[in-house]
């Protein structure tokens, strides 16, 4: 039913037209059907791409190779998993996933938008309609999945070796999830300018769709860096790289969103803000979705030999960004001003905060399309590395960490630095202390290991203040206390637990970044070596035969001073035949927090092998922190202030009001 | 006829999907100020919870309140509410417009994008059909499948051998002729295939190793014409050509007149002597002379005088890069001499070289080294 599929597909994109137009006139007019439609016309253009997605998905399963697109990214002798995750694992697919978020989002509004304004409603839908519409008609004109070849080959060309991987299976979904859940927030940011209704019941409303879309990004990107930690077979976990920055800085931006949303929900204020962050975060997700599917990343001469994708994308980013601007400046006088605040209180902390995750969106901005932008007019190839972000990014980072717990302890409108401060002070004495002992007992020499690390132990105990004041701990008895925090609302649980994620998040980083040891020894079998206090003893290489790939594995014993052996690491070297592409599989154990991560190299003459074995101290906070992270953001959009319920319709019939 | 149905099905879906809310009589829903209200009596109630609690001072908690009241008040004048009875003329023209868009659209669309007449091809279903219908590929998989649940069955990758190379998948056809001597031993048709196919996996070249299987073949038997072909084009391509020339004519004289090989024999000796002609004329390549010189001179000095040509043609091309010929003999040249790290900067001094003319010599060039097992960066 391939062609079924392709239909459907189609008709998705007549159902977002419709959806794109109808509800808007409804609106305009007052039309209660025409906004309807809106409804049933979003969640049936998400049917249609669901029926299109399903059929994609079950010609990969069937290895059906009369679609060039299964042709080009499939092979019948790839495990079943791959089957199913190669669908995304590809331009076409990766954009029909992306579509079938964006209407899913939609359909979301459609279904629990119940109390929505119907206007709103109307108008949110009919935004979201419009991205639909053009991103499937790129899809149909330039990446079509349902493109066929006559005669079907009898094999595929197989998935690239590096996304044969459980990591694709959840990576590029969550990660759609964040990008494209923040079309919500953009489309609910130009249905209000459309009305010209911006107040805190709008950023109420808003505000679970933002906290929805960043727990989804925040959990994309930390499993894409988990990913690219364990299947590189380099060790690192964060590469600055292109692809990367796409999807951190909607990540900056959208976490200020977050944040000054907050403010105009409580206080009606930081409008401008929140409006133009919510433009600002979707034009991200567009422009990294330009980044990484145009091809100008591989190289901006491919780009330019054919450049059709990158232009049609760069056309969709112009129009919706552009629109929006011009929308945002057509409106933003009717912007009533909100409510007046001290420079010192909560409002004052989270528009420092705004600044600070803006400049620093800003940096990575310049630091991803700079060597673009100078390839695309000198033809320079520069490479702006880490070293760049590290020395922009990093310092940007710091006083705003600092700033971190000193917002939550804050009163609204008029705050008290100095007693937040003494509030802080159990927080200050722990990070100092452990500044102490890591300066004198384990790293003397590293002055950014000792600080670092302190300043991650700051926000982790800061994130606990902040709890333990509002239970009341001090103040009232400790059963008292435990009381009083039980019943704090979901939310207030919610900060704490996103600002202790980044504090552990922060402390993973600089452990691994300031403390981590490399070793690249050459190992005979027999072999042991010392790391980090334990004993490594390399036992040999074993030839082995997979699915569709042939590896050697060389297999390591992990023991303990006294000789007993705790675990045994494999670390292999594939060849993935259909390709003929070689890939590592690194070999890590995990000892606490902490990991040995062991890759092969290349054999040498005398029948040892290269081995690099790094030690990487409390690697898995950097992980664990995310997840703590999205910990508290679900636990934030679980309050039940975000439940506002729907008025229900007058009883009595409304008032005709006379037609013009 | 499935399809179709399907299609009239979908498209009759997402049709209602747009004309049901436009038919329908409703015009009850809540005006925006309701859904204000709602929210702000949301927020009343929260204030009190979080005073009760002690989360706020009381102070801070009287002023919020009036906050939120004066948010009330101020849309206390209200909206209207939204209405379904209006403009319902209006209506049903839009209404219209878009319940006929929605076929009209995506059969037309669809007509320019779809190809309705092109039937699945799920593997299972392509192997499990009647092999009469099926095509070459279609029965060298299901052959491919055979082999991959009986790994012992002989005799399949006796008949898939020569077929993988007929085909064009030398790689594959190598490994057939291998597993089929291994099961059924060695012949001189199964190794001279083998070697064949090892030619073409080679880029048209005899190595080492295709020689060897040649050499077995004749073996097996003296006559054998493919590997007599085939070692005597070894010979050409050392540059022997009067050498290799006579070894043809002379498996022309041995072989009857009706056999397949004549045609090719023929014309392997035509463009020999072309190649000598051609030789004796231009710069390129050994003179007639020097490969007499080079009979003449044993071993060590032999090698001298192959190295001496490739450096004079080595410098040729620095004067004159743009000579694709020229770079793949240097190429090729280097390697048959060993020198790998050589041949790989001639490679890439060729690639550059060629990619600076433009058009895809340098591409083709790229192929070539990639055929003989070298891999520019």
């Amino acid at each position: 039913m391939v062609e079924a599929g392709h239909f459907a597909l189609v008709l998705a994109f007549v159902l977002a037209l419709v959806q794109a137009s109808l509800p808007l006139i409804g609106a305009r007019i007052g039309d209660a059907r025409l906004m309807a439609a809106g409804n049933s016309a979003a969640l049936a253009g998400f049917l249609m791409t669901a029926i299109a997605f399903a059929v994609l998905t079950a010609a990969y399963v069937q290895s059906d190779f009369s679609l060039l697109n299964v042709f080009e990214n499939s092979h019948s002798q790839k495990p079943l998993l791959y089957k199913f995750t190669g669908t995304w694992g590809n331009h076409e697919g990766s954009m029909l996933l992306w579509v079938l978020i964006l209407t899913g989002f939609g359909a979301l509004v459609a279904l629990f938008g119940r109390n929505l304004p119907a206007t709103l409603r109307a108008n949110v839908l009919a935004v979201q309609g419009m991205i639909g519409a053009a991103f499937f008609l790129f899809i149909l004109l330039t990446s079509n999945p349902f493109a066929r070849l006559d005669p079907a080959p009898i094999e595929g060309q197989d998935l690239n070796p590096i996304l044969q991987d459980v990591g694709l299976a959840i990576h590029p979904p969550l990660l759609y999830l964040g990008y494209v859940g923040f079309s919500i927030c953009f489309s609910f940011a130009i249905a209000a300018l459309i009305e010209g209704r911006i107040d805190a019941a709008w950023a109420r409303w808003v505000r679970p769709w933002t906290l929805m879309a960043w727990i989804f990004l925040t959990g994309g990107i930390a499993m894409g860096s988990f990913w690219a930690y364990y299947e590189l077979g380099w060790g690192g976990f964060w590469f600055w790289d292109p692809v990367e920055n796409a999807s951190f800085m909607p990540w900056l931006a959208g976490t200020a969103l977050l944040h000054s949303a907050i403010v105009m929900e409580k206080r009606s204020a930081l409008k401008i803000w929140t409006i133009l962050l919510s433009i600002l975060t979707f034009s991200l997700s567009l422009l990294g979705t330009f980044l990484v599917r145009s091809g100008v990343l591989t190289s901006v001469h491919a780009f330019a030999t054919d450049p059709t994708r990158g232009v049609f994308i760069l056309t969709i980013l112009t129009v919706f960004v552009g629109g929006a601007l011009a929308l945002f400046a057509w409106r933003a006088q009717a912007l009533a001003p909100g409510g007046l605040f001290q420079p010192i209180s909560r409002e004052g902390a989270l528009v420092l905060n705004n600044l600070f995750l803006s400049t620093a969106t800003a940096t990575v901005f310049v630091g991803t399309l700079y060597p673009l932008l100078l390839e695309a007019l000198t033809g320079d190839k520069i490479s702006v590395g880490a070293p760049f972000f590290e020395a922009t990014f990093g310092p940007l980072m710091v006083p705003l960490l600092i700033a971190v717990p000193f917002g939550p302890l804050l009163a609204w409108k008029r705050g008290d630095l100095w007693a937040a401060a003494q509030r802080l002070v159990f927080a200050f004495a722990g990070a100092l202390l452990v500044t102490l002992v890591v300066a004198l007992f384990i790293d003397r020499a590293s002055v950014f290991a000792a600080l670092g690390l302190g300043l991650g132990v700051w926000l982790v105990l800061g994130a606990l203040t902040d709890l333990a004041m509002k239970a009341g701990l001090g103040k009232v008895g400790f059963a008292a206390a435990r009381r009083r925090l039980a019943g704090l609302p979901r939310a207030a649980f919610g900060t704490a637990l996103a600002h202790l994620g980044l504090g552990l998040t922060t402390l993973g980083v600089i452990s691994v970044m300031s403390l981590e040891t490399e070793h690249i020894i050459t190992m005979k079998p027999g072999e042991t070596t010392d790391v980090a206090g334990y004993e490594l003893r390399f036992d040999g290489l074993q030839p082995h035969q997979g699915a569709n790939y042939t590896e050697d594995r060389g297999v390591f014993a992990l023991m303990a001073d006294d000789g007993r052996t705790i675990t045994q690491i494999v670390s292999s070297k594939r060849l993935y035949t259909a390709r003929q592409m070689p890939t590592t599989e690194a070999g890590i154990a995990t000892r606490g927090l902490s990991q040995l991560y062991v890759s092969l190299g290349d054999p040498t003459d005398d029948g040892g092998v290269v081995v690099r074995i790094w030690w990487k101290p409390f690697v898995t906070l950097i992980w664990i922190g995310s997840i703590v992270m999205m910990a508290g953001g679900t636990l934030s959009l679980s309050d039940r202030r975000l439940r506002v319920g729907a008025p229900s319709p007058r009883k009595t019939a409304v008032t005709p009001v006379p037609a013009e | 006829m499935l399809l179709w149905l399907t299609i009239a099905f979908l498209t009759a879906a997402a049709s209602l999907a747009v004309l049901l809310p436009l038919a329908s009589r409703r015009g009850e829903l809540a005006g925006a100020t309701e859904h204000d209200l709602e929210v702000y009596k949301d927020q009343l109630a929260e204030l009190e919870r979080d005073a009760a609690r002690g989360l706020i001072g009381g102070e801070e908690a009287e002023q919020a309140k009036a906050e939120i009241g004066r948010r009330i008040l101020r849309i206390a004048g209200g909206t209207q509410a939204v209405d379904g009875v209006q403009g319902a003329r209006r209506t049903r023209v839009i209404a219209a417009a878009a319940v006929l868009a929605v076929p009209l659209l995506s059969w037309g669309l669809y007509a320019v994008l779809g190809s309705p007449d092109l039937a699945d091809q799920p593997l299972q279903a392509r192997m499990s059909k009647d092999p009469s219908d099926s095509t070459a590929d279609e029965l060298v998989r299901r052959a491919e499948e055979h082999l991959r649940a009986n790994p012992s069955d002989g005799r399949g990758w006796d008949v898939l051998a020569p077929i993988y190379l007929r085909m064009n998948r030398p790689a594959e056809s190598v490994t057939a002729y291998r597993n089929a001597m291994r099961l059924l031993g060695a012949t001189a048709r199964r190794e001279s295939g083998l070697g064949e196919a090892l030619v073409a996996d080679a880029g048209g070249v005899v190595t080492a190793e295709a020689a060897e299987a040649f050499e077995r073949a004749l073996q097996h038997d003296r006559a054998d014409p493919k590997s007599r072909f085939f070692l005597a084009s070894a010979m050409a391509q050392e540059g022997r050509l009067d050498e290799a020339a006579d070894a043809w004519r002379r498996l022309a004289r041995d072989m009857p007149q009706d056999s397949p090989w004549q045609g090719v024999v023929a014309a392997a000796l035509e463009q020999a002597g072309e190649m000598t002609a051609a030789q004796d004329e231009t710069m390129p390549g050994p003179t007639r002379e020097d490969i007499e010189a080079a009979s003449d001179l044993d071993v060590e000095g032999r090698a001298e005088m192959i190295e001496g040509m490739v450096a004079r043609l080595d410098a040729r091309l620095r004067e004159n890069p743009a000579d694709l010929e020229g770079w793949q003999r240097l190429v090729r040249s280097y390697l048959v001499l060993g020198r790998k790290d050589d041949a790989l900067a001639a490679l890439e001094r060729g690639i550059a070289a060629l990619g600076a003319e433009g058009g895809d010599a340098a591409e083709t060039l790229r192929n070539f080294a990639a055929q003989q097992g070298l891999q520019a960066d």
